[in-house]
């Protein structure tokens, strides 16, 4: 399992579910029901400020576990040079990410080995 | 669709709850809710307060209580098994309230009531069972929430897939049929945690397979989002540990989702656990129909279940009464007539009947009778005790309780009206307040509660909350930050609330130095200190703890523990979990008894001047008192020299002399520096004056600027105005200033004749802003047509509109004047008895070693440590030999030595006298410790001179550490019982080795300041004079003589800090020293505020430099405009034509330990 931080696009539902994401230049679908749940930060190291009125997000985060796979190349018009990897298409990622509850951003916090077996 | 909220948290849970019961009844309500419940940890504490919010806010209260429950199979007294949510079912003529108050109370019996107490606050599962039901109908009437929280919930983390089930099934098994529901609670946590929907699910399936009802609720802590940072931080100070390490364990809130979501989300909950569980569509709705269902049924009638406003007072059998209680009221007023009034006749008895009867029909008619003999019975009970007792508050404007000997002042010579106190237009139980000496005041409980049965009495308790000082310090905590430094940021911060601190930092002076470190972004700690600003704003006022309220007794009847919960007070007696504001809306009757220290010091003079003159006539002598005509002394002397200070005439002219001397230091409510001030401008002639010396002393008049013009027309400066010729008569004795509320109240009925009781009215309804407009209009248009021209009506009402809800109750004032008078004749006449019974009580503001003092500049011998003559108590002393003999004097107590136990103290004390060190190892098993400190004390200084020995008392306290230190000296001799040791002298005294400097006077006095926080020997500034006199400083007693305006510098030790709140909002510091021929009393504005920084608060030697301000004929103080801390020599102000000098020793260096000797602190 790996760790990362890094941005995400993600697209929601009219329900506010995860369908597809963009990361690292590919375009990714979302192929089982996603799992959710509210994780908390260590916000006093985290943050420099906490005053009463800062909303929500300052103590936790929302966290989606995603099943993903990447379309095949052909539907990927962002990038339609980038040559041989359109088997890995078939393979499923389970990831986590993250969205603030402030701001709304997405950010990729773990990639989970696709071969373990998934806890939740 | 609504939901409603059955598991909710306040911020009255004690460092759990985060939000306060109206913003939660606001947002639910706004949220379309009808209803709301209240489940604080571990008692009522806010259900009170929640009730009135519901109230307001138009939703059906629902209250309960968050228990824990004791293991059944692990240690039944101090194993928790988890905690469950009890609610209250309503419509019940109360059943449930009852039985809901009662399991509160069981889970606090067994509690000890101190902290750090072992056993925690739980019931039983068994004692749960049986307070489910009814005992009279059988039916529960409570219901059981077994959620997250509970042993089955925490089981679901654990290893033991089977284990939930069996702790549900057990649940099951021991309570009553249709007496438990399942709580169902996601917080959405991380999948398998706790709180997850996962854990939800299957304590969905629990209830689903044992056919229990399941409900829905959020475990609510916080009003919104916003609130868990704060529950975080309220977690850290539960457990006593920081954020990180909270979190390693981990043992936060595993997310921020813990807040009242609304209705929407909460469905959408319910969706979310529903579908994971594999249910459809009709199960979720079952699930939010059975919350409703459950909420329904415990929806509660503030009034048919917990008798909202509905005054019980205790059963007339109780106080021993069998007729009508008003009968029997009438009755004991007239036989106070002829008691209090004897021989009166005519007019004046005319105008006492007719106030009479007009008390009485208001306290029949209000249905009161009862209340009054309560009262009657308690003061009763009190004064049988031989316990000074004084009534005070608005209680003494009734004649009523003066006949019946509650209140000590007589209403009609004082012109105080009984619509202060009680009127038809108010049905609320009035207060009546009872000051006794405190150290009665427990005594005198413990009798009130073996007087009305324990089932009938239970003291107030009183919610303390987080002020700056605290909450910074918690905050600092949660933050890991280092402890001194925090201390030393929380020290700086003075009297402004902890949710101003951010303002704060900007404003003050003294905090200068941490705003600037705050400022500083660049480093890892500034960071700290940002978020140690907000946290700490985050704290501010939330309830930390209940404790025993200084002075409330709540008096009911038979069914007083049926309606409030009870738990053990430090005192072991029972306290209600209901605080003041409480009192009304239950119909509580409270009893205000005051131990008032100022009390105890009287009574204690009193009997120190029996003991050292026990005849009348050695009183008359020693105190010269009047002779009288029959040349025996006034009649309020005994034969046997008792004072009864009550029947002291109050127009004593030594004790009015004393008093405009401002030398007032230890008088009752006329020592603090402003006092001194006013008293030296006012120049009290008679008892009226004190009355409105004390009246006017208060931050309302002080405000608003009625203190100048009433001294004007008083001293004849500026002729007296009135609006209105007919105004003079309530007016003239306060020379046309409004000072009382009655004179209030006689203005409105004069212009208006709208009635005392309607003018009481409103008087309360000034500064309201929706109701005083109303009051405005009724007035001018009132006040027009009893012909008042315009200008009057606008001036009257200029006046009264300023007065607003400040001005003072001329009875209170009157009240208190009592004993301020009873004091001051105290110090006139006997001021050796009475220094002792201050020092005894320490009943006032300043540090003791001020009164200590006080008697040396009146020259009252400090009469040193002895082991043989010193007592567990201060004594006075006649003076045997040296220079003062004859004189009384004072001997030192042994009592509050540092390090010497109470057990100590006693056996030294019935051990007296000692022949001999080794005796006093013998009999009174004295610690090493504490020999030696007595040895530095010079407690054995006579019994070193008789023993012949030829060393000094240093050369015996190196003895002593030597034989501490070595350990091999026998513990004492052994002493067989009946046997006598043999008298041969103290041959250890004897054989102490001489060669050491004897202590100086630096020395032995900074000993007395360490270990008894007083400087007996000499005066703690006496050490800095040779290098005040370089400074070119002026003493206290040289200030009186000079000019007004004169530059001068100061120096003494502080002895009082002050903020009062002052006219235009800016903070004035008022900070006074003493220098040993009295004290100084300066003022600090803005500017001077500046000058001195860090030193205002934080320093205890100061140098000042200010101008004389002439206060009065005896009055005078000083504006400063600089100060220095004088243990930093080197930057004191020394004039260039002399160099400065190294620095002298001084008696406070090298001491932190006590910050009793100084007026610092609080």
């Amino acid at each position: 399992m790996g760790m990362f931080s890094e941005s995400v696009d993600v697209v929601c539902s009219a329900a506010g579910l995860p369908v597809s994401l963009q990361w690292a230049g590919r375009h990714y679908t979302v192929c089982a029901d996603p799992v959710r749940w509210f994780e908390r930060r260590q916000w006093w190291a985290e943050e420099s400020r906490a005053p009463l009125g800062t909303g929500p997000g300052l103590v936790d985060h929302e966290i989606w576990r995603v099943q993903v796979r990447a379309d095949p190349l052909h539907f990927d018009s962002g990038h339609p040079d980038r040559p041989g990897k359109g088997e890995v298409g078939e393979e499923t990622l389970t990831l986590d990410l993250s969205r603030h509850l402030g701001s709304g951003r997405w950010r990729l916090l773990r990639i989970h080995d696709a071969l373990q077996p998934r806890t939740a | 669709m609504t939901f409603t909220h059955l598991h909710v948290s306040t911020a009255f849970s004690a460092h759990y709850g985060v939000s306060w019961p109206d913003e939660l009844a606001q947002v639910a309500a706004a949220d379309g809710a009808t209803a709301l419940a209240c489940t604080d940890r571990d008692g009522l504490y806010g259900t009170v307060k929640h009730l009135k919010a519901c109230m307001v806010a138009g939703i059906d209260p629902i209250v309960g209580v968050d228990l824990a429950v004791f293991d059944d199979d692990g240690d039944h007294r101090t194993q928790i098994a988890g905690r469950v949510v009890v609610l209250a079912r309503g419509h019940n003529s109360g059943a449930g309230y009852r039985a809901l108050c009662r399991l509160v109370s069981d889970a606090h019996a067994r509690t000890s009531g101190k902290a750090g107490g072992v056993v925690p606050v739980a019931v039983t599962r068994a004692e749960l069972a049986s307070r489910t039901l009814d005992p009279k109908t059988l039916k529960p009437v409570l219901t059981v929430l077994i959620g997250p929280d509970s042993d089955v919930g925490r089981a679901m983390g654990g290893r033991r897939y089977l284990r939930p089930r069996t702790l549900f099934k057990r649940w099951l098994e021991a309570m009553p049929q249709g007496a438990m529901v399942a709580e169902v609670v996601s917080q959405l946590s991380a999948p398998g945690s706790p709180l997850s929907t996962a854990h939800a699910v299957r304590m969905l399936k629990l209830a689903e397979e044992h056919q229990v009802p399941a409900v829905l609720t959020n475990a609510v802590r916080y009003c919104a989002e916003d609130g868990a940072a704060t529950a975080d931080v309220l977690d850290s100070a539960r457990t006593l540990k920081s954020l990180p390490e909270l979190a390693a364990e981990p043992m936060l809130q595993p997310n921020g989702q813990g807040w009242l979501k609304p209705s929407g989300q909460m469905l959408q909950l319910g969706k979310e656990i529903i579908g994971a569980a594999g249910y459809g569509a009709a199960d979720l709705k079952q699930l939010m129909a059975q919350t409703e269902a459950l909420a329904d049924l415990c929806r509660i009638d503030p009034v048919t279940d917990m008798g909202w406003k509905q005054p019980v007072v205790p059963e007339a059998s109780v106080i021993g009464i069998s007729q009508d209680p008003h009968l029997e009221l009438v009755q004991r007023c007239e036989a106070g007539i002829g008691r209090r009034f004897p021989g009166v006749s005519g007019a004046a008895e005319k105008d006492m009947r007719s106030r009479l009867d007009h008390e009485l029909g208001i306290i029949r008619s209000l249905g009161f009778s009862s209340y009054f003999l309560t009262v009657a019975e308690v003061s009763r009970m009190i004064i049988d005790m031989g316990v000074r007792a004084a009534a005070r508050g608005s209680g003494a404007s009734s004649l009523v309780n003066y006949l019946i000997d509650v209140s000590q002042v007589n209403p009609l010579q004082h012109d105080l009206i009984f619509e202060r106190f009680l009127s038809q237009d108010r049905a609320t139980l009035p207060d009546i307040d009872i000051d006794v000496e405190s150290a009665e005041r427990h005594n005198v409980y413990r009798r009130i509660f073996d007087r009305f049965g324990s089932e009938r009495v239970t003291l107030m308790s009183m919610q303390n909350g987080y002020r700056a000082r605290g909450a910074v310090r918690d905050a600092g905590m949660a933050l890991g930050m280092d402890d001194a430094d925090v201390g030393e940021i929380a020290k700086q911060l003075w009297r402004f609330s902890a949710g101003k601190f951010r303002e704060a930092l900007v404003e003050k002076p003294e905090l200068r130095e941490f705003a600037g470190r705050v400022e500083q972004r660049d480093f890892a700690e500034n960071q700290q200190l940002d978020l140690l600003v907000d946290l700490t704003e985050r704290l501010d006022r939330l309830p930390r703890h209940i404790s025993m309220h200084p002075c409330g007794v709540i008096l009911g009847d038979a069914t007083l523990l049926d309606r409030t919960p009870v738990q053990p007070s430090g005192l072991g007696l029972p306290m209600s979990q209901f605080d003041k504001h409480d009192m009304d809306p239950m119909g509580m009757l409270k009893l205000d008894v005051l131990g008032v220290r100022m009390q105890s010091a009287m009574a204690f003079a009193v009997r120190e001047v029996i003991r050292i003159h026990p005849s009348k006539a050695e009183v008359v002598a020693a105190g010269a008192h009047p002779m009288g005509p029959e040349g025996t002394g006034p009649d309020f002397i005994a034969d046997n020299g008792h004072i009864n200070l009550n029947a002291v005439p109050l127009d004593d002219e030594p004790t009015y002399d004393l008093i405009r001397s401002t030398h007032t230091l230890g008088c009752f409510q006329i020592e603090s520096p402003g006092q001194r001030e006013l008293i030296g401008k006012m120049a009290p002639r008679e008892f009226n004056d004190l009355i409105i010396d004390i009246s006017l002393f208060r931050p309302g008049p002080m405000k608003s600027d009625m203190v100048r013009p009433f001294l004007e027309h008083r001293h004849g400066f500026a002729p007296e105005v009135y609006p209105h010729p007919d105004l003079k008569p309530v007016l003239q004795e306060t020379h046309g200033v409004t000072v009382f509320h009655e004179q209030i109240l006689k203005t409105f009925n004069v212009m208006t004749d709208c009635g005392l009781a309607r003018a009481d009215e409103f008087r309360r309804a000034l500064g309201n802003e929706a109701l005083e407009p109303k009051v405005e209009e009724f007035f001018r248009k009132e006040a027009r047509a009893k012909g008042y021209s315009p200008d009057v009506v606008d001036q009257v009402w200029g006046t009264l509109k300023a007065f607003g809800s400040f001005g003072f109750c001329k009875a209170h004032g009157a009240a208190f004047a009592v004993p301020t008078y009873q004091s001051a004749w105290l110090k006139a006449h006997h001021p050796e008895a009475f220094l002792a019974g201050l020092w005894e009580h320490d009943p006032g503001m300043y540090p003791k070693r001020l009164l200590v003092a006080e008697a040396r500049r009146l020259g009252i011998p400090i009469l040193p440590l002895d082991i043989n003559r010193s007592q567990a108590e201060y004594r006075v002393e006649r003076v045997t030999e040296g220079p003062d003999r004859g004189k009384l004097g004072i001997r030192l107590s042994l009592k509050g030595i540092y390090g010497l136990s109470g057990a100590e103290l006693k056996r030294i004390v019935a051990g007296q006298p000692y022949d001999s060190l080794a005796d006093l190892r013998a009999r009174s098993r004295l610690s090493k410790p504490s020999i030696k400190r007595l040895a530095q004390l010079g407690a054995f200084d006579s019994l070193h001179r008789e023993s012949g020995g030829v060393a000094n008392r240093a050369d015996l306290v190196q003895h002593l550490q030597r034989m501490q230190s070595s350990g091999t000296a026998r513990k004492g001799i052994e002493v067989i019982e009946g046997q006598l040791a043999l008298p041969l002298g103290d041959v250890e005294l004897r054989n102490v080795k001489p060669g050491l400097p004897a202590p100086t006077l630096v020395d032995n006095v900074r000993a007395e300041l360490d270990l008894m926080a007083i400087d007996a020997s000499g005066h703690l500034m006496d050490s800095h004079r040779p290098m005040l006199d370089r400074l070119g400083v002026t003493t206290a007693d040289k200030l009186l003589g000079l000019r007004n305006g004169t530059e001068v510098l100061v120096a003494g030790v502080r002895i009082a800090t002050q903020t009062p709140p002052m006219r235009g909002g800016r903070r004035v510091v008022f900070i006074s020293i003493d220098d040993g021929t009295g004290c100084i009393d300066s003022v600090f504005f803005h500017e001077a505020q500046e000058q001195a920084g860090l030193l205002l608060f934080g320093t205890r030697l100061l140098l000042i430099r200010g101008t004389t301000r002439r206060t009065g004929p005896r009055g005078i103080s000083l504006s400063a405009t600089m100060a220095w801390d004088l243990s930093r020599v080197e930057t004191l102000p020394f004039p260039a034509s002399r160099p400065e000098t190294t620095d002298v020793p001084h008696p406070l260096d090298g001491i932190s330990r006590s910050l009793a000797i100084t007026g610092m602190g609080g």
